[in-house]
């Protein structure tokens, strides 16, 4: 059999998935470096790795994720980019992030679907300790959407693998991390070109830790929530005959017959009948299931409404932190969308507390909201919302405004208080 | 399992099992790709008339099939649309007619040859591909019948421009798709506001991959036309594809005409779509030569993107799927 080579399949089937995103300034190496995790994992196909085998110093690695044209002609990636590879022992999902500050708003998005932040830091671009502040942005979004962080210290063999560049970096990030209260931190140094601590093993013999995959592999996965209080938003209404079907994906804690639970938003008690999955009765699901529910009793439960906990409370006026993602800036007086779950409302930003000021990770009061702040502030619903905390349930505690005039997409929102 | 694998012509050759085979098919991953997925169509509720496209394709035999669990056992809120290019395999049109008609859903069915018949496109020869063309036609089909939402099988692994696609993707009234101008989509909180003219394209397979696709069809034994699975076709080697030898595609002088063992990894008009050698016989297998695929999905079988490393995204600029 001429030209047969023999191996296994590499890719996992039965293992866990991790979503992570990737972050850095621009020109750090993002791209560079999830080019040679799909290199080396050996994930790419003949064709996509066509025109990569150049010597080391040749290989184009950005070139595989900068896909669009505009892109490639201003030398730079303008939109969130979605990869997929596997190693023997996990599968992962990649949202490749921009660096550009124009675009900081898709590393919201990204962020919004990962597990995991790695942030990549070109060590020869450090000076003095002091990270640059598009870093210290992407520190403060991956905190404040409660990530865990694996910190990428890139172009090490620029620097001669020097430990002390790699405890500089490490101290001016620890610094920022303690501004934020950042728990989970890993560091690991690599060269991205050349494939160095990224899935392979290289670089220095000072550094023995995992590699950039085994961080990966290891990283610590949001804690499920099926042990969390149920909270079931009803995406449509279904009929079975005379029966009614509550029909959404479960957000938070776990479902089944017989369960007493509160319908929303005025909480009436009933109680779980049947629980279905893709139209066929089930025993138990829970967070993460798409389901259709019926209950016991009639009650007044229509699309937009929760199937929740006894403990469920609602809430119309809350503080929450924004991440603004609109190009139109926000005055006082303004009204949105606001969507959580599967309810839309009208809200009102009542006030700003402060902006934060990502150069010196300062609280800076403000009186407008521009593309990229990032704000604390007290907004008002005009209907009642689930009052959760995002730091407790990610699900519910978490919303969106859109412009109930261009239907744009306008901020990112997460519960921290709730009011009244 | 031990694979034998002919990198010259890129198709498996033989395996042997060397332990106990794991199942392939019955995995948590699935399941949450399957919720994640009829979350995504139990959204579509937000719009007036939405349509998923339907060509009797595998993605979109996956999709149907998953629009069904959605919304069961009621019918999906919407229609199954396709834009025949004219050149389709005549044994997957048949599939999406039986389909359809076993779903209970109603098929519109416009084709690019009305389209050159009233003008609005013209082909550079008889034989070129359709499948730019479509675009055109696609756009006349959601005016003719005001469709506010398509939905459709395409997945960010495909090719490099889907990669940076939104499940919720925003077109103009050109049906136009402006990568800068795409809406930050958050926590699966998806934004499906439009304003008049405008319509929403719709992915609900965006995080699933060619082997995911694989799975899934195994795990819920779904069927196929049979020309995804091997048989033996009339083909030529050409630009170091295999190229299939129809009544519209006849081999070039110069060629030598072969029968060989194939299958199709993916369906499309038949000018471009091109077969790989393959003896598998059922989903299972097919899955496990994806698995161990060397050539991506679209560069194995796509004529069309091979053109150009942009060209997927220019077609996308122009309102294509």
């Amino acid at each position: 059999m001429d030209g047969a080579t023999f191996f296994r399949p590499t890719q996992n089937w039965s293992g866990e998935q991790v979503r992570f995103m990737t972050a850095g300034s621009v020109d750090d190496g993002k791209s560079t470096l999830i080019g040679r995790l799909l290199l080396d994992s050996k994930v790419l196909m003949r064709d996509q790795a066509a025109g990569l085998d150049g010597d080391d110093d040749d290989i184009d690695l950005a070139a595989l994720t900068d896909g669009l044209e505009a892109e490639r002609a201003q030398g730079i990636t303008i939109d969130v980019a979605y990869r997929y590879f596997a190693t023997p022992r996990t599968s992962f999902i990649i949202a490749d992030s921009p660096g550009h500050e124009q675009y900081t708003r898709n590393m919201v998005t990204a962020a919004s679907v990962s597990d995991v932040a790695v942030i990549v830091i070109d060590v020869a671009r450090v000076e003095q300790g002091v990270l640059k502040p598009q870093t210290r942005r992407h520190a403060a979004i991956a905190a404040l959407m409660g990530l865990n962080i694996i910190v990428a210290v890139n172009k090490m063999d620029l620097v001669g693998w020097s430990h002390d560049r790699f405890d500089e970096v490490r101290g001016a990030f620890n610094d920022v991390a303690g501004i934020l209260n950042i728990k989970n931190i890993a560091f690991v140094p690599v060269s991205a070109k050349r494939g160095e601590n990224v899935v392979h093993r290289g670089g220095p013999d000072w550094y023995q830790g995992p590699t950039l995959v085994e961080l990966l592999e290891g990283a610590p996965r949001k804690q499920s929530l099926a042990t969390a209080p149920l909270r079931l938003p009803v995406q449509v209404v279904l009929r079975d005959g005379d029966t009614r079907l509550y029909a959404g994906r479960i957000e938070s804690g776990a479902v089944k017959p017989g369960d007493k639970v509160r319908v929303g938003p005025g909480a009436f008690a009933a109680t779980v009948a049947h629980v279905r999955i893709g139209g066929v009765g089930v025993a138990y699901a829970e967070a993460g299931a798409s389901v259709a529910v019926e209950l016991s009793e009639d009650r007044d439960l229509a699309q937009g409404g929760v199937i929740a906990d006894s403990d469920v409370r609602y809430a119309r006026r809350v503080v929450a932190d924004l991440c603004w993602l609109d190009e139109n800036t926000w005055v006082p007086g303004r009204r949105y969308r606001l969507r959580q779950g599967a309810l839309e409302t009208q809200a009102l930003i009542e006030s700003i507390s402060f902006v934060r000021d990502v150069s010196n990770l300062d609280n800076v009061p403000a009186s407008e909201l521009k593309l990229n702040d990032i704000a604390s502030v007290q907004l008002a619903a005009r209907d009642p919302i689930l009052a959760d905390l995002f730091a407790d349930l990610p699900g519910t505690g978490a919303f969106v405004l859109f412009d109930a005039d261009t239907n744009q997409t306008a901020a990112a929102g997460m519960i921290r208080e709730i009011v009244q | 399992m031990r694979l034998a694998y002919d990198s010259e012509r890129g198709a498996l050759m033989s395996g042997e099992a060397l332990e106990t085979p794991v199942s392939l098919a019955t995995t948590a991953r699935l399941d949450r790709l399957e919720a994640e997925a009829v979350y995504i169509l139990r959204e579509l509720t937000h719009y007036a008339r939405p349509a998923l496209m339907f060509s009797g394709g595998k993605d979109s035999a996956v999709l149907l099939h998953l629009a069904l669990k959605a919304f069961a056992p009621a019918k999906p809120p919407f229609a199954l649309l396709h834009i025949d290019t004219g050149h389709n395999f005549p044994e997957v049109l048949a599939f999406r007619d039986q389909r359809a008609e076993e779903a209970g859903l109603k098929l519109v069915v416009r084709s690019v040859e009305d389209s050159i018949r009233r003008g609005s496109v013209r082909l550079a020869s008889e034989t070129a591909s359709r499948n730019a063309a479509q675009a055109v036609t696609l756009l006349e089909a959601q005016q003719e019948f005001q469709f506010d939402a398509l939905i459709g099988g395409a997945r960010r692994d495909e090719e490099k421009a889907r990669a940076k696609e939104r499940v919720f993707s925003h077109r103009d009234a050109f049906g136009a798709w402006r990568p800068r101008a795409q809406r930050p989509e958050l926590w699966g909180l998806y934004n499906r506001h439009l304003a008049a003219g405008e319509n929403m394209r719709i992915f609900p397979l965006s995080n699933w991959t060619e082997a995911d696709v694989w799975a899934y069809i195994a795990c819920e034994k779904l069927t196929l036309p049979e020309l995804y699975y091997t048989h033996d076709r009339d083909v030529v080697r050409r630009d170091g594809l295999l190229f299939p030898i129809t009544e519209i595609t006849p081999p070039r002088a110069d060629e030598r005409v072969e029968r060989l063992p194939v299958r199709f990894r993916t369906v499309g008009d038949i000018t471009c779509t091109c077969p790989v050698e393959s003896f598998a016989a059922n989903a299972e297998d097919v899955l496990l030569e994806t698995l161990t695929a060397s050539v991506s999905e679209r560069g194995a079988t796509r004529m069309d993107d091979r053109a150009n490393a942009a060209a997927m995204e220019r077609r996308k600029l122009e309102g294509y799927f």
